[in-house]
């Protein structure tokens, strides 16, 4: 009844504040704006994965964004249905309908107050960040009162008091925040280059459970971030440090007793540019600095309740078999067992860009472009002790090997009508410590893609794509054909097969075709076939979807 | 399923009633060198640009940046467009924006909307995603990209640029 009652309340809004264009010149009744998306999933039972065994076969998640504006004031809210259930994996908190977030707001040059739900980040995400994922099932918007003032063009200021979207209700955690960035190049009268620094401040108070009231730890669990970075005309760079209170180590989902520890981050970034190249380097270094509303929600497998952003610094891919073995950030004290014991990451990566210009022998007649990425992710290397729960930690030691990558992508045009994507991965993925299975895989990927122009409207493009490793499930082979019969509509076939699998009948192909209408801002798109169950992940965050098989219709739309 | 249909009801009556977002919102997004800047130090601007949303990450949309990065004088000698390149990487993938449009050499303007907020405002869900503004107002935008889609954007430049 409750939804109904909201989506009424969401037509009536339509029917008042829809734009009609002949009453435009008589009164301003301001603007209404939104975007609206559905999928839909029909899971069905499939004789190699085996029954669908979960409740409902048909499933979708909807979102209807709604934004009102008039003058300087602003309010709006996302109305959310998740029926007859989320689809698979998604949170089962999500199994309701109505209005999941709204807001209301006032903005004038200096000043912005937001009363609701609201987005934030702080610097680098790396102490707050609160954003929206929907393909991660990530809506972590704080629901309280947000204050942003500009005193002048080089300072500003933001406060905020929030619980955070948990499910279609608020997480039992308070967080409050502050931020300040400082531009500095005036002040340092600098003309071609900038300056410019930050401090943050997070706190997230919950209460303790009796038992665990030792006074070893707080309610209020503080954390401050001071940041600088300078941009000069070839070269820039950054730090960002992070301390994190002492607070009490939960490991899946339970506290662990007398087990208190600080955490802290250090990010590092360098990087250098001129016409044609490009390169940048990036250390970072995190102890202890999982953060969430909840000390409870520690590890949990939805992405709920996360205060800060600590995504895998390593190249993001976007072909299906570089997909499969994505590395997470390994924030978070674990200790499971005496052989497994984590406290924190130490690594980089390193990305070189380089145009071989038009005219030259490599770069031919349409010149040639290179990325290069190098990344190495270790634990942080000291003295554990399970017993005692106590660590000897070196700072800027290399324990375990975790992970470590290199890729060569080259792009190429050969003439009018044809253009090549050559991509090559060497990866080594420990999955003992990244994913807690067994080993570690050693593996190579190559990649061709091909695209043909057969005019100026129709195009084909074919990918070939193979993973070579002796480990975990062997070697995969996939293949992807996609015809562009207009710059809008589109259909494609892919497939990829796991025929290295030492379990025959585990050698399955995982194949899909689907075509998508795109015109203005909406989007249609329809696929039939088989998902890899595994991990998504968007941004260095990942979420686990098991396999299934069946259809899935998307559509999306802004107005 | 009921409540499928309600939101298909709501979905359809809003297509019929509403007409398309016709702004650009006063959004507050960064330059590359980190300083802050308004929407609408953009959008008070005469003349036709383009918004084209896209990330380091995103296959398709750096091959449209590319394909347009080709012919991008011939379009600016013709029409006077401007192309404004949004990021919309977050601080996992931001510092690669840099490097990579001096390596690939596009001549773009480039903006960053590092919490998507700008995204958001637009509604856009998927990228890439180009929006045609002129004189600050929308008059095209569409997503995803294929091989020929340039051809079919310079079309409406030149279309709204006369």
């Amino acid at each position: 009844m409750k939804k109904l009652i909201y989506l009424s309340l969401a037509l009536v809004c339509t029917v008042g504040f829809a734009q009609n264009p002949d009453e435009e010149d008589k009164k301003d009744w301001g603007r209404l704006t939104g975007g609206f998306e559905s999928i839909v999933q029909w899971y069905n039972d499939d004789t190699s994965l085996g029954k669908f065994a979960e409740e409902e076969h048909v499933r979708s998640n909807n979102y209807l964004k709604l934004d009102y504006n008039y003058g300087n004031w602003f309010a709006g809210m996302q109305i959310e249905s998740y029926a007859p259930m989320p689809l698979l994996n998604y949170s089962p908190k999500l199994d309701d309908s109505g209005v999941a977030l709204y807001y209301a707001m006032y903005r004038s040059k200096k000043l912005e107050v937001t009363v609701g739900h609201f987005y934030e980040q702080y610097g680098s995400g790396l102490i707050l960040r609160a954003w929206e994922n929907r393909p991660l099932g990530i809506n972590n918007a704080f629901r309280g009162a947000r204050v942003k003032f500009d005193p002048s063009n080089s300072v500003s200021l933001s406060a905020m008091y929030g619980r955070q979207r948990d499910g279609f209700d608020v997480s039992n955690g308070d967080i409050y925040g502050f931020n300040s960035e400082f531009d500095l190049s005036k002040l340092l009268k600098l003309e071609s280059s900038t300056v410019s620094a930050g401090f943050s401040y997070v706190g997230r108070k919950e209460d303790i459970p009796e038992e665990f009231q030792n006074g070893e730890f707080d309610e209020l669990t503080n954390s401050f971030s001071a940041r600088l970075d300078y941009s000069g005309e070839s070269f820039y760079s950054g730090i960002e440090y992070i301390v994190k209170d002492k607070d009490i180590i939960v490991n899946s989902q339970r506290f662990i007793e007398n087990f208190v520890e600080n955490g802290s981050a250090l990010l590092l970034n360098f990087g250098y540019f001129k016409q044609g190249l490009g390169i940048d380097a990036t250390f970072r270094r995190l102890e202890n600095m999982n953060f969430f509303s909840e000390r409870e929600a520690a590890g949990n497998v939805f992405n709920e309740n996360i205060v800060n952003y600590l995504p895998g610094l390593t190249k993001q891919h976007d072909y299906l078999l570089t997909n499969i073995y994505v590395y997470q950030a390994q924030a978070a004290i674990t200790v499971p067992d005496p052989s497994l014991l984590k406290y924190g990451e130490i690594g980089g990566q390193i990305d070189v860009f380089y145009n071989f210009e038009k005219g030259t022998p490599i770069g031919g007649k349409y010149g040639t472009k290179v990325a290069v990425n190098a990344a190495y992710w270790a634990g942080l290397k000291g003295d554990f002790n399970f017993t005692d729960r106590d660590a000897n930690i070196d700072y800027f030691g290399f324990g375990q090997k975790y992970f470590s990558e290199f890729s060569l992508e080259v792009r190429k045009k050969w003439s009018r009508k044809w253009q090549s994507i050559f991509y090559y991965v060497n990866q080594y993925y420990n999955q003992r410590f990244i994913t807690d299975q067994r080993g570690v895989v050693n593996s190579n990927i190559g990649v061709v893609e091909s695209t043909y122009r057969i005019n100026s409207k129709q195009s084909v493009r074919a990918e070939l794509q193979h993973l070579w490793t002796q480990d975990d499930n062997g070697s995969w082979a996939g293949a992807t054909l996609e015809f562009n019969v207009t710059p809008r509509l589109s259909f494609y076939v892919n497939d990829i097969y796991n025929y290295g699998n030492d379990v025959e009948d585990e050698q399955i192909h995982f194949y899909n075709a689907g075509g998508s209408y795109a015109r203005g801002a909406t989007r249609f798109a329809i696929n039939y076939g088989r998902q890899r169950g595994g991990l998504i992940c968007v941004g260095g965050v990942c979420r686990f979807v098991p396999q299934s098989t069946g259809l899935t219709v998307n559509i999306t739309t802004a107005f | 399923m009921k409540s499928i249909m309600s939101f298909v009801a709501v979905f359809l009556l809003f297509t019929i009633q509403a007409t398309a977002q016709k702004e650009i919102p006063n959004v507050e997004v960064k330059n590359l060198d980190g300083t802050s800047l308004n929407m609408n130090q953009i959008t008070q601007e005469k003349g036709v640009k383009i918004l084209s949303f896209w990330a380091t990450w995103c296959v398709p949309c750096i091959n449209e940046l590319d394909a347009i990065n080709e012919v991008y004088e011939d379009w600016q000698d013709e029409t006077n467009v401007e192309l404004i390149a949004i990021a919309t990487d977050d601080s996992r993938t931001k510092k690669r924006i840099k490097p990579l449009i001096n390596g690939k050499g596009w001549e773009y303007k480039i903006l960053l909307d590092d919490n998507q907020d700008l995204q958001r405002a637009l509604n856009i869900t998927t990228i890439p995603h180009v929006i045609v503004i002129k004189d600050g107002e929308i008059v095209f935008r569409h997503t995803g990209y294929f091989p020929g889609a340039e051809n079919q954007l310079y079309d409406v430049v030149k279309k709204n640029s006369k």
